[in-house]
């Protein structure tokens, strides 16, 4: 049954055993991979939360407002790489390449928000080597901030295959491919902006450590 | 409760949050997908009994904006005071939500092949597994058994 | 057909010859990678070897001068982690490299060209780990490098620093082969074969493949938190700012525990592979073995800490670790009990292959035994950094892994060169393998229950430890002789050349159904699976009713002839390989490598090196995407 179903479905170009693409098999199961990989970051910094010794401390400088907008901007970004794909495949060459583009440009706001965030926190004097917060909250964020920029380079050299139209409706997987990252990454963020920010964003400073005064 | 799991996990059967399912590669019927053409008049149909074709825009602005009232909400139990223990599972919920809303529809683990879900979801079992027994090990780890 | 595809600029042609040095770079094939492997990691092998026997020698007698405690802890930590990650893994890797595609009947790997970028990254990440060495600072802080004695304050230089970057770098090198081979054997199979007819060994690579793409991202976890604390001043494992020694352990272990498995589960699949071949009876109970793997693949995932039951993690955690512990041997019984219930009433062929597969059973459960007595924490608390502790992984790793990895080089080898190794110097290899092994490690046994502490270089007169250490070293030398015995039987066997044939070993998986050594596009003819143990049912028809008593047993499915028709309608794209579809092959591998072994470089001297390696790790991407797998022709 299940090899009737199969074939029913599969890619009119690779033929496996499977009937599932080689690379989108391939880019499913290194997901998994990065699963672990944030994985333990993450554990690491629920297991530091509240441990560290010196301030700043999270509710003096986490900014919830601005990262709602960062964070609503890459949502979207996921929305818009969606719809991209739906373009692409359908043949709709000027569409497709403006919605990539769109993935491009909110990417990269999100990279600017992360920017001013670094830099505002440095301000604050919150760097990776202040206290364990620092440390965990920059190595994490920071690592999601690279995985962001290669998406982002990725979308941009997409967008410019659109563009030149080399990336076509019978090539869209090289799209879908890239898109299953981008979402992974968002999805990433998703957890990232709970855990650290809203849930973390009430960890106040012991009583009489109060190191910033707004 | 068999059953109850067949609908639940079960892609192309009726199950009753089953998505219309075509491969990915065909292109949607005209009118017939998910929001396709008319936009509320099919929701019905679509939740109930599927259709013959995978989501298309309407759909993907619909997951949209369902993650925006979702984060929106989440930024709103933060400024609710008040919410005690509460406060902490609720966001984990909601951003659970999300994580579906995005997994299932924005990166297509609805409309595909089982394997992918298989295998991505393996990788989070075991990692949710393992993560979450470490944080439960540093927590109580250290208390004597009675 | 791609009209608008984009191109990026050549610089050089496709390598086009199959011999000589860019032959050997430019190549994608998946048996020659497997040889790199093999060359490779043998080479490291020996190296590591002369590291643990420099230890010996060293502790041969009570308080011996012959190395210092500096140098020592060089040679237990390099020893370690190269026997670890630089052997036993690419050892595995190899055979995997060469067998997998073989045995599902496949062409290569699904991905030739990222197949051959994990070679060469493992290449460099291995140079970058052991330059060291020529520095004079090589990593000194233990194969698990246990913060905080591996964070700057108490290791300052660049020791750990190579080996955070190296691990990283290795990582990288397991992820991308592990990736390549979920794929290859999800997709790659022959018309017929469906999972449950793959062979064992290529469930065992399925498996720890799994197991390499979930676990080594851990390690990069660990390698990360470790570089950036060494050189960055971040605080993960800084008591002082609040973080945690402990947690390094954890981390660490939550990939070292599965990391475990990955050693020793290739070595199983070779085992299954060599016991029913030489019993000449089908595996016993295929789907328990399978599935005991599978089962050992996830409860793997939680039994960490039990490498961790001194910490003081307290009672409730110790308890459940003790618990899962001792569930994971069941399994591993399972296993052991499959090997000698297909020994059982077989058609027994003592050659070496088979007399080294019959030693890791024996030698394995050793080591599971006594991997079971520290299962238990009071137990464990005798145990913990003492030798028998280094008893039972040696019986583990070299009784388990390594006699398993040497079965296999005897078994496969007519098929990887097309001449066989001689029997009478394998036999000796064999032997002296065996005695020098046991005199080694059995003592260890004692001298760790009479409380002698590991990673100490020397140890007092007045001890009792002097005879059993001798022994160990004397051992530790007629090992040594014995793998010796394996280079000249390779040199012997290939000056003496006794051509095998395609099927040396009435053979029963498909990798025997091709000429030895297979051609470069591996079969003529894609074969058609029917049965689990297909070919050796093609040869002795006679026997499928032996057993496969019903009718439904018999039923294949009815699926279309994939790879079958490849030939066919590919056939006019490349006439060069008689109609045959093959990759073509790529520089852009190694060019890629040589961009992150340049990374790692920066990572260790400073941050322009990064800077001057970012051209090359771009000008490796882009020709890769860009660059067809086939040129048009």
């Amino acid at each position: 049954m299940t090899q009737a179903a199969i074939t029913e479905h599969h890619t009119p170009v690779e033929e496996t055993s499977t009937g599932l693409n080689n690379r989108k098999l391939l880019m499913w199961a290194f997901l998994g991979s990065d699963v672990m990989f944030f994985g333990a970051f993450i554990a690491t910094y629920l297991v530091y939360r509240g441990k560290s010794l010196v301030g700043p401390y999270p509710s003096e400088v986490l900014n919830i407002p601005i990262t709602t907008v960062s964070t609503f901007v890459l949502l979207m970004s996921s929305l818009a790489m969606v719809l991209a794909l739906h373009y692409v495949k359908e043949g709709e060459k000027n569409k497709g390449t403006l919605w990539i583009l769109v993935v491009v440009v909110l990417g990269a706001i999100f990279m600017g928000f992360q920017f001013v965030e670094f830099r505002e926190f440095a301000h604050l004097g919150l760097t990776p080597r202040t206290n364990i917060f620092g440390t965990t909250f920059f190595i994490l964020t920071g690592i999601h901030g690279a995985h962001v920029t290669i998406g982002v380079i990725w979308m941009a050299f997409l967008a410019y295959s659109s563009n030149n139209g080399a990336l076509r409706s019978d090539n869209a997987l090289d799209l879908e491919i890239a898109g299953l990252y981008w979402h992974f990454v968002d999805i990433v963020w998703i957890v990232i902006f709970t855990v650290i920010y809203l849930i973390s964003a009430n960890d106040a400073p012991p009583p009489g450590m109060e190191t910033i005064t707004h | 409760m068999a059953s109850l799991w067949r609908k639940l996990t079960h892609h192309d059967g009726n199950g009753w949050w089953n998505l219309p399912h075509t491969p990915s590669n065909e292109p949607n019927p005209p009118h017939e997908g998910p929001i396709g053409g008319a936009w509320l008049g099919n929701m019905w149909r679509i939740l109930t009994h599927g259709g013959v074709s995978h989501a298309g825009p309407g759909f993907y602005w619909l997951v949209g904006l369902f993650l925006s009232i979702v984060t929106l909400v989440e930024v709103w139990l933060f400024a609710v005071e008040g919410l005690g223990s509460w406060y902490i599972p609720l966001l984990l919920f909601l951003s659970l939500l999300k994580f579906i809303g995005v997994v299932a529809f924005f990166m297509h683990l609805r409309f595909d092949h089982r394997l992918f879900t298989y295998l991505f979801g393996a990788s989070m079992v075991v990692g949710i597994f393992i993560f979450t027994l470490l944080l439960l090990l540093l927590e109580f780890g250290n208390q004597p058994p009675n | 057909m791609t009209t608008n595809a984009l191109t990026f600029p050549r610089f050089f042609p496709r390598p086009q010859s199959e011999t000589g040095i860019w032959g050997w770079i430019g190549t994608v094939d998946h048996k020659r990678i497997g040889t790199l492997y093999g060359i490779t990691s043998f080479l490291w092998f020996l190296i590591a070897g002369v590291e643990a026997l420099l230890i010996r020698v060293q502790l041969a007698s009570a308080e011996n001068t012959f190395i210092g405690p500096e140098f020592y802890n060089q040679l237990f930590t390099m020893h370690g982690t190269t026997m670890v990650f630089l052997v036993i893994m690419p050892l595995s890797a190899a055979f995997f490299n060469w067998l997998i595609p073989l045995q599902i009947g496949a062409r290569d790997v699904a991905f030739p060209r990222l197949n051959a970028l994990s070679y060469w990254v493992f290449l460099f990440g291995s140079l970058i780990m052991n330059a060291g060495w020529l520095t004079g600072d090589a990593p000194n802080g233990g194969w698990f490098g246990y913060a905080p004695n591996s964070g700057v304050t108490f290791n300052p230089g660049l020791g750990m620093t190579y080996w955070v970057v190296g691990l990283n770098i290795l990582g990288v090198a397991s992820i991308a082969a592990g990736l390549n081979f979920i794929v290859t054997i999800m997709n790659m199979r022959a018309p017929g074969m469906s999972m449950f007819k793959m062979p064992v060994f290529t469930w065992m690579t399925l498996i720890t493949s799994v197991l390499l793409v979930l676990a080594m991202p851990i390690l990069a976890v660990a390698g990360i938190q470790l570089q950036t604390d060494r050189v960055y001043g971040t605080h993960f494992f800084n008591s002082l700012a609040g973080g945690d020694p402990v947690m390094w352990q954890h981390i660490f272990w939550l990939f070292g525990h599965p990391e475990v498995y990955i050693l020793i589960l290739p070595a199983m699949g070779i085992v299954s592979e060599v016991l029913p071949t030489f019993s000449r009876k089908p595996l016993f109970g295929y789907p328990f073995v399978v599935f005991a793997g599978i089962v050992i693949g996830f409860m793997g995932w939680f039994v960490w800490s039990h490498h961790m039951f001194t910490v003081g993690l307290g009672p409730a955690a110790n308890t459940a670790f003790a618990m899962s512990t001792m569930l994971i041997a069941v399994p591993t019984g399972v296993k052991i009990f499959n090997w000698i219930g297909t020994l059982w009433r077989g058609n027994i062929q003592l050659n070496t292959a088979m007399l080294f597969s019959i030693s890791f059973i024996a030698m394995f459960t050793i080591g599971g035994l006594s991997g079971v007595m520290h299962a238990s924490p009071p137990t464990d608390s005798q145990q913990q950094d003492t030798y028998f502790v280094v008893a039972h992984f040696h019986y583990v790793l070299v009784g388990g892994a390594l006699l398993g990895i040497f079965s296999g080089i005897y078994f496969w080898w007519p098929k990887f060169t097309g001449w066989f190794l001689n029997e009478k110097l394998g036999i000796a290899n064999w032997a002296l393998m065996m005695i020098g092994f046991n005199l080694q490690f059995g003592p260890q046994h004692w001298l760790g229950m009479d409380g002698m502490p590991r990673r100490i270089y020397t140890y007092a007169e007045n001890m009792g430890w002097e005879g059993s250490n001798l022994a160990a070293s004397i051992g530790g030398f007629i090992l040594g002789f014995g793998i010796l015995l394996f280079i000249i039987n390779m040199i012997y066997s290939r000056m003496n050349k006794k051509i095998a044939p395609a099927d040396p070993w009435d053979g029963r998986t498909l990798e025997w159904s091709t000429s030895s050594p297979p051609p470069v596009h591996d079969f003529d003819e894609v074969p058609q699976v029917k049965y689990r143990d297909d070919f050796w049912f093609k040869k002795h028809p006679e026997t499928i009713s032996e057993y496969y008593h019903n009718e439904h047993d018999l039923v294949v499915e009815e699926d279309a002839p994939v790879g079958a028709d490849d030939a066919e309608e590919h056939g006019d794209d490349h006439g060069g390989h008689g109609g045959i579809h093959l990759p073509d092959k790529s520089y852009y591998p190694f060019i890629l490598g040589v961009g992150i072994a340049i990374f790692g470089i920066g990572f260790l001297t400073n941050t322009y090196v990064i800077a001057a390696g970012v051209p090359i790790f771009i000008w490796g991407m882009l020709g890769w995407s860009m660059e067809p797998v086939n040129d048009p022709t």
